[in-house]
């Protein structure tokens, strides 16, 4: 039942300092199957953004593909050309960033920038594109959609722009929308209303959603299966069920702790002592080890991914036996 | 839209009001008009008399004011000094080699600015980045009565390409718009870079990459149109420097304009002529100034005129 859309393998993306590889996603591997939605959840600095900013082909200057490959379809991103990308933009992964409130171009109409990316990847007229527009306003929930066309975004509110992002993001029914923190910068009942409507229109289209997130309870409301990232690696990929009844790496534990408040939205850890190593100066071993508090000897030696018997994948010692007898039991 | 022109119109009526009280003070204190044409200093008293009351600088000052205010109403500037013509007609003659030598600076500076500012941007850091803050530093470090002086040596007396002075076609227009347009370029060239590496790094920049459109688009459809306003303004605000800058370059290259105009008038005390030159750039910068400022609403829609200004 579930089909797998898109599928990430050893990814790794740095920095090249001195002829030095300095990762700031350190060999990630994911799948995303097609109509769920993903959540990454990690504390800020750990490369949520960068991870998806490389399913795009837009990472910034300075920062490279190292290696790994990321395959949709019969694609394989790793030997794309800027043609290649440009294909794929828009079309079949679009992307929503977390400031809506400079997100639109100023000096263009809404239709203007929604006809854009419809022109852009589809042989139809402006008439056509501009219908489209209208469309896609109706599908998201813009009141007065035929005057919205042709304001300019600083006669919109947060929330609005927002939901335009969404409007120009879906114009051209893409596969897989990536969301990074879509609704951080907007107020609290936007924001729910923002989620919504991301759910609403992905049964609608049946899309696939990678949701990035420093909130958990927006995870539990959005989420099909989330992973956790730390310090550029994947430590826990589990069901959200799972991840909320279980949690089981001592990070996810400390991430859960800190969340007296489902609702509550966390930015720093106060649970988890320290903070996030920064690239280039990582730990040996485990790059948890030095906050964690069941740190012993084993993790002077960073830990694979173990399967636990729940289905949970954990990168840590405590359950390499689990995953052991899992094994075992096969 | 329409109060707001009008309301400007007024303001530019002071400003210029406030450039001839300036202009009609400060050249009488330069000296007396007559005592030049008579300098050989064999009139008679009696007829240095004569000539100062038919120039009408025997009133008091306030009362040549009132009449220098009431031509000026009709836009008549009086009758010059020296030739006897309508100061409107000398200008008049003039006005289009000084609009045009303006127009082909400015033009110039865009067209060299303008490729190098953004390359320069979107290659930060690379070679052709640093090709270009060199030249934008040796561009405003250019004397352009030096740069004029060198261009006529190369391009007209050795290469002989191009004519080294004179008014009569196209050619003529090109050494000296260069020589005008230099200067600005450098300028201006830091401007676009400076402007666009700001908007380049802006969230929308990231939208429109997502959308999958060109390289190209994103930097001139999301980039450079964001980058332009700040470009016009600056583009208006030098406008007069320009016009100053022009002054120079028509004595390097005897361009028959307004700039020489003054300069020849100033050597004569030909009061009226000063007068109605200086008044007449006045009057095409605040009428450029209107211009620019209306032209973002063109440019930017957040800016409209009128309602909350
Ligand atoms: N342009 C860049 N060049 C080099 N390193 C960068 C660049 N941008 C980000 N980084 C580094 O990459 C790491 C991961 O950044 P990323 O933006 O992916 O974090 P994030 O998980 O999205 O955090 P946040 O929750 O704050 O958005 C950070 O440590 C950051 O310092
Ligand atoms: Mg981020």
């Amino acid at each position: 039942m579930d089909i797998k859309l898109l599928e990430v393998v050893n990814l790794k993306v740095g920095v090249n300092q001195d002829n030095k590889e300095i990762p700031i996603v350190n060999g990630i591997s994911f799948h995303l199957n097609k109509g769920e939605t993903l959540g990454i959840v990690g504390e800020s600095g750990c490369g949520k953004s960068m991870t998806s900013l490389a399913l795009m082909g837009l990472l910034p200057p300075g920062v490279d593909w190292q290696s790994g490959d990321i395959i949709l379809e019969d694609m394989h991103f790793k030997n794309f050309k800027n043609k290649d990308w440009r294909s794929v933009r828009g079309k079949k992964i679009s992307m929503i960033f977390q400031e809506p409130m400079s997100s639109l171009n100023p000096v263009y109409t809404v239709a203007d920038q929604i006809m854009e990316i419809v022109l852009n990847h589809e042989n139809v007229s402006k008439r056509q594109a501009r219908v489209r527009a209208l469309e896609m306003l109706k599908l998201v929930g813009i009141p007065r959609p035929e005057q919205v066309l042709d304001e300019y975004p600083h006669q919109l509110s947060g929330g609005m722009r927002q939901r335009i992002m969404i409007a120009i993001a879906l114009a051209c029914n893409p596969e897989i929308l990536i969301a990074d923190e879509p609704t951080t910068a907007l107020d609290v009942t936007i924001q729910a209303q923002i989620l919504e409507l991301m759910k609403e229109i992905q049964e609608k289209l049946h899309m696939s959603i990678v949701l990035i997130t420093h909130d958990l309870g927006v995870v539990a409301e959005m989420c099909d299966r989330v992973m956790v990232m730390y310090a550029g690696e994947i430590v826990e990929k589990a069901k959200v069920v799972d991840l909320f009844d279980s949690p089981k790496h001592p990070y996810t534990q400390g991430l859960l702790e800190s969340l007296p408040d489902i609702n509550k939205q966390m930015e720093y850890l106060s649970s988890i002592p320290g903070i996030v190593p920064a690239p280039g100066n990582m730990p040996i071993g485990c790059k948890f080890s030095p906050r964690c508090p069941f740190v012993h000897d084993r993790c002077s030696v960073n830990p694979p991914l173990f399967d636990t018997p729940e289905g949970t994948k954990v990168k840590c010692w405590l359950y390499e036996e689990a995953s052991v007898k899992k094994e075992a039991v096969l | 839209m329409f109060a707001y022109i009008v309301r400007r119109m007024l303001h530019m009526l002071l400003v210029v009001f406030v450039i001839s009280l300036i202009i009609f003070f400060s050249i009488r204190l330069t000296g007396d008009p007559v005592s030049v044409m008579f300098s050989t200093g064999e009139a008679s008293k009696e007829a240095i008399e004569a000539v100062r009351a038919n120039l009408g600088l025997d009133k008091p000052l306030p009362v040549q004011y009132a009449i220098f205010i009431k031509g000026l109403l009709t836009f008549d500037f009086g009758e010059s000094f020296r030739s006897g013509m309508p100061v409107t007609t000398l200008i008049m003659e003039r006005a289009w080699a000084t609009l045009s030598l303006a127009l082909g600076g400015i033009v110039v500076a865009i067209l060299i600015a303008f490729p190098v500012g953004i390359l320069s941007a979107v290659k930060r850091g690379s070679g052709v980045d640093f090709f270009g803050r060199i030249f934008s530093l040796v561009g405003i470090s250019f004397p352009n009565f030096w740069l004029g002086i060198m261009l006529i040596l190369v391009f007209a007396v050795y290469l002989q390409w191009l004519p080294a002075s004179g008014f009569d076609s196209f050619q003529h227009l090109i050494l000296p718009s260069i020589t005008l347009g230099m200067i600005l370029s450098g300028i201006l060239a830091r401007l676009v870079r400076s402007s666009m590496l700001e908007v380049l790094n802006q969230q929308y920049i990231s939208t429109a990459k997502s959308k999958g459109i060109s390289e190209w688009s994103v930097i001139m459809k999301h980039g450079f149109r964001n980058a332009l306003l700040p470009t016009v303004t600056f583009l208006g605000l030098q406008f007069g420097s320009l016009l100053g800058g022009t002054v120079i370059v028509e004595q390097v290259f005897s361009w028959p304009g307004i700039g020489t105009l003054i300069i020849d008038a100033i050597n004569q005390r030909d009061y009226p002529v000063i007068q109605g030159g200086v008044i007449f750039l006045a009057i095409i910068m605040v009428v450029v100034n209107l211009l620019v400022d209306l032209s973002y609403t063109l440019i930017d829609p957040r800016i409209k005129t009128g309602k909350e200004a």
